[in-house]
């Protein structure tokens, strides 16, 4: 009986598995999802009296990245448009009079691709370029296009003649090949050129310059290198106008015709990233997550039981359907960890779920938030025993105090400026409250050691729950075959019927079976 | 002298695997316990039979399985100045929760004083102390449900050998059941740690008692072998265990008063009564097996039930 309903919990997931793969040419590789990067820019400022202006620039669509959820707060005081402005869109703040310490987020988030070109060995410098193309052909104040030394260093290079790939390979050679330095603000092309060494802008300037010179329209994008984290620096590289494309080169960093996932472009053409009134003591930091969402690749490739568009229908985001999915993968490891391991733990489902909630805390700062409140219980639990309340009261102060210690210590990180801390507050209320009520029976009924052995079996199984729930391994296979929950059901069905000793029972029994000590 | 000594061959890693898995199959872990003898034998809506002290008296009662003579019981609030009025002049009674579990709850009156009460190591109880402690009973303070029954017994008097093991409490003899067949037998003797109750986690001596006639042969303090009780100094192995044959009558006799296949039976001798039971257990622990030094399978085995 058993074996047939778990031959029939595996055949039917194989089978829907092979179907896809093979007759609905699932692709795998379009199941993995793709990274979203959502990039905050904080701007502070001192106003005055006067009026104050400040501008940056908004990144735009195009072939390599896709901007949404775009969003800008402000005091009232200023002014925020978005103006059109040749091939960018700059943000402006505008406002008189303007107090102290005034703060301008804005916010957006961005979908990325990496693109690399194969520039044909044939192709030939063009004679001449549309109208719109031909502006990057002039020299700047900057880019000095026709000044004798960059006319000598092209024609010593070889970059004067032969087919284009030839002359911009020479070209991305020799700058990609200045030593690095970093400078304040702006280095020209001949700078670059006389000191042998820039920064990312003198390098992107003396190829632009070079590249004009030979009669490829270029031009200078600047932008954002994403990673996690905080950062100040922004970066610039260059395009050349190549058989009807803009295609990227970055001698800095070595990207030839190509450019990777990361690179996220805010401006094209020779441009500040800020501009603003002086004096006001500005100041600015972008701050960059990452989060995964399904490509759109996979989404449209899905046609049976396609729960990605189940939820996109639904307006339900992305997190939650892994967060759903994965919870019985979750508990999965649970019953692994208590029944073949033995490791003992607050429930069933708690670890699964708190290991749900630190997706949105994260892994470290949710286990301190929840260190944090499970020790405020603790404290509380001292001075509740002297009282001797009955139950149901008991744990509803119990409550109280975990809503206390999060908001307490959503206040204190925010005081200390530990933002992720602050956080706390999305960890799930009912979650932290179970966990609480769990620990204070656990240490009322069987003692504080019975107490502090199951906190910590629940804290180590949370921690691998949490490394299995967030495998992106997991998550592509879960929501593109929803089916393998079957599996789980299967598994679970084994597990419920093996009676095999739990690996901590062997260390408990081991001179039963080490025969030490054995009667006969 | 060295050129005559031989050395066994070392076994190859495969082969000395093969022998642990084949003293391994035998062990009785978690899982094994409850998918093999708790769920196959007892039925889960049983379990408040054994879970209840006074259930589980009256249905052994009512066969004639001899338990400690009840003095009274509490089933409210309202009773328990009725309860008190019934005790004042009584000494040498067991105050018990009817659902508390480990012990816990449980308290031993032994002379009356002026104001009260003393217990056998000498606390005084006041009347009102025991008042509070019968209301706390009630509301349910020692047992998972929100109200509970006061069960009031006689003090057992232990068999002078039980007696020499631990004077202050109650030691307890535990027989493992299963269809009517004794599987493992051990004597549980409180110590000082344990805080005079029985429990094997809790700080209890294990030992193990030869289930075929009665002989100690094994003692297990905290997971380390000993022949004499640390702290009474009485030895502790090699002895015959009073009245063993009414021992085993007594627990098969429970065994079958209740509707449960596989139990744990927990007596205790008394000098004047003789064996009575102290109360059934339908999920007794494993730790069973390491006092003994015997697995579940193998004693499964002897009695003729694998």
């Amino acid at each position: 009986m058993t074996s047939a309903v778990l031959a029939i919990l595996i055949l039917i997931p194989t089978a829907t598995f092979i179907y896809k793969v093979t007759v609905l040419d699932y692709r795998i590789a379009n199941i993995l999802p793709q990274t979203e990067y959502r990039v905050g820019l904080r701007m502070t400022l001192d106003g005055g009296d006067g009026r104050v202006r400040v501008a940056t620039y908004a990144p735009v669509d195009d072939v390599r990245q896709t901007i949404s959820e775009e969003s800008q707060s402000a005091p009232q005081v200023l002014h925020y448009t978005i103006e059109a402005e040749g091939l960018n869109r700059q943000a402006i703040w505008l406002g008189a009079p303007v107090p102290e310490g005034v703060e301008i987020r804005y916010e957006f988030s961005a979908l990325l691709s990496a693109v690399d070109f194969t520039i044909a060995p044939d192709l030939e410098v063009p004679e001449s370029y549309p109208r719109a193309v031909r502006e990057f052909l002039q020299p700047t104040e900057d880019i000095q296009v026709d000044a004798p030394e960059i006319r000598e260093r092209l024609h010593a290079i070889g970059a004067d003649r032969g087919p284009l790939g030839e002359r911009i390979q020479k070209i991305y050679d020799d700058t990609a090949g200045l030593g690095f330095r970093t400078f304040k603000g702006t280095t020209d092309a001949l700078t670059a050129l006389r000191l042998g060494e820039a920064s990312c802008n003198g390098k992107s300037r003396l190829f632009v310059a070079l590249a004009r010179a030979t009669g490829i329209p270029a031009r200078l994008v600047g932008g954002l290198v994403l990673q996690a984290g905080s950062k100040r620096t922004s970066h610039q590289w260059i395009e050349a106008y190549i058989a009807g494309h803009w295609v990227p080169f970055d001698p800095t960093n070595h990207h030839y015709a190509a450019l990777p996932a990361h690179y996220l472009a805010l401006y094209r053409g020779d441009e500040a990233l800020f501009r603003h009134t002086g004096e006001i003591n500005f100041d600015y930091m972008f701050t960059t997550r990452e989060r995964l969402v399904p490509s759109p690749e996979a989404r449209a490739s899905f046609s049976v039981l396609n729960v990605w568009d189940l939820f996109a229908r639904l307006h339900l985001p992305f997190s939650l359907l892994q967060t759903v999915l994965m919870l019985p993968i979750g508990a999965l490891v649970v019953v692994l960890f208590r029944n073949v391991i033995g490791v003992p733990t607050f429930g069933t489902f708690l670890p699964a779920l708190i290991a749900a909630s630190l997706a949105a805390t994260g892994l470290m700062w949710g286990m301190v938030s929840l260190v944090i409140v499970t020790l405020a219980v603790l404290f509380a639990r001292l001075g509740l025993q002297r009282l001797q309340l009955l139950h149901s009261p008991t744990l509803a102060i119990l409550l109280t105090v975990v809503v206390m210690s999060m908001l307490g210590t959503s206040l204190v990180a925010d005081y200390l400026d530990l933002e992720e801390l602050a956080r706390v507050a999305y960890f799930p209320i009912a979650v932290m409250a179970i966990t609480s009520e769990r620990l204070y029976l656990v240490l009322t009924e069987r003692g504080p050691r019975a107490g502090m052995i199951d906190y910590g079996g629940t804290l180590l199984v949370v921690l691998a729950c949490y490394l299995v729930m967030n495998s992106t391994a997991m998550q592509v296979l879960v929501s593109g075959f929803p089916e393998v929950l079957l599996l789980v059901i299967a598994a679970n069905i084994y597990l419920g019927r093996w009676v095999g000793v739990r690996l901590i029972e062997l260390w408990r029994f081991r001179r039963l079976w080490r025969g030490e000590g054995a009667r006969t | 002298m060295n050129t005559l000594m031989t050395t066994a061959p070392r076994e190859h890693w495969l082969q000395r695997w093969q022998k642990a898995r084949e003293r391994l199959a035998p062990l009785f872990g978690m899982n094994r316990r409850n998918v093999e003898l708790v769920y196959a034998h007892n039925e889960r809506r049983h379990y408040p039979l054994a879970d209840d002290k006074i259930v589980c008296k009256e249905l052994l009662q009512a066969i004639g399985v001899p338990v400690a003579p009840t003095i009274a019981i509490g089933r409210g609030l309202f009773e328990v100045d009725a309860l008190l009025e019934q005790l004042r002049e009584r000494e040498d009674f067991v105050v018990k929760p009817a659902s508390g579990s480990g012990g816990d709850g449980i308290i031993v009156i032994g002379k009356r004083t002026e104001a009260g009460w003393q217990t056998p190591k000498g606390r005084q109880i006041a009347v009102h102390e025991l008042r509070q402690h019968l209301a706390n009973i009630t509301f349910g303070s020692f047992s998972k449900e929100m109200e509970d029954r006061i069960l009031i017994e006689e003090r057992i008097e232990p068999h002078a050998l039980y007696h020499a093991f631990w004077s202050d409490g109650v030691c307890d003899l535990r027989v493992i059941v299963l269809r009517g067949r004794p599987l493992l037998s051990m004597v549980r003797v409180p110590t000082h740690r344990s805080g005079g109750r029985a429990n094997l986690h809790q700080g209890g001596i294990g030992v193990a008692v030869d289930i075929s006639k009665g002989t100690t042969y094994r003692a297990l303090s905290q997971g380390k072998e000993v022949e004499i009780h640390p702290e009474s100094g009485e030895l502790l192995i090699g002895r015959d265990l009073p009245d063993w044959e009414t021992c085993l009558k007594v627990a098969l006799g429970a065994a079958s008063a209740v509707p449960l296949g596989y139990l744990g039976v927990d007596i205790c001798v008394d000098r004047r009564w003789g064996p009575v039971i102290l109360e059934i257990n339908a999920r007794p622990g494993l730790e069973i097996q390491n006092i003994c030094g015997q697995t579940l399978g193998s004693a499964l085995e002897k009695a003729g039930l694998s």
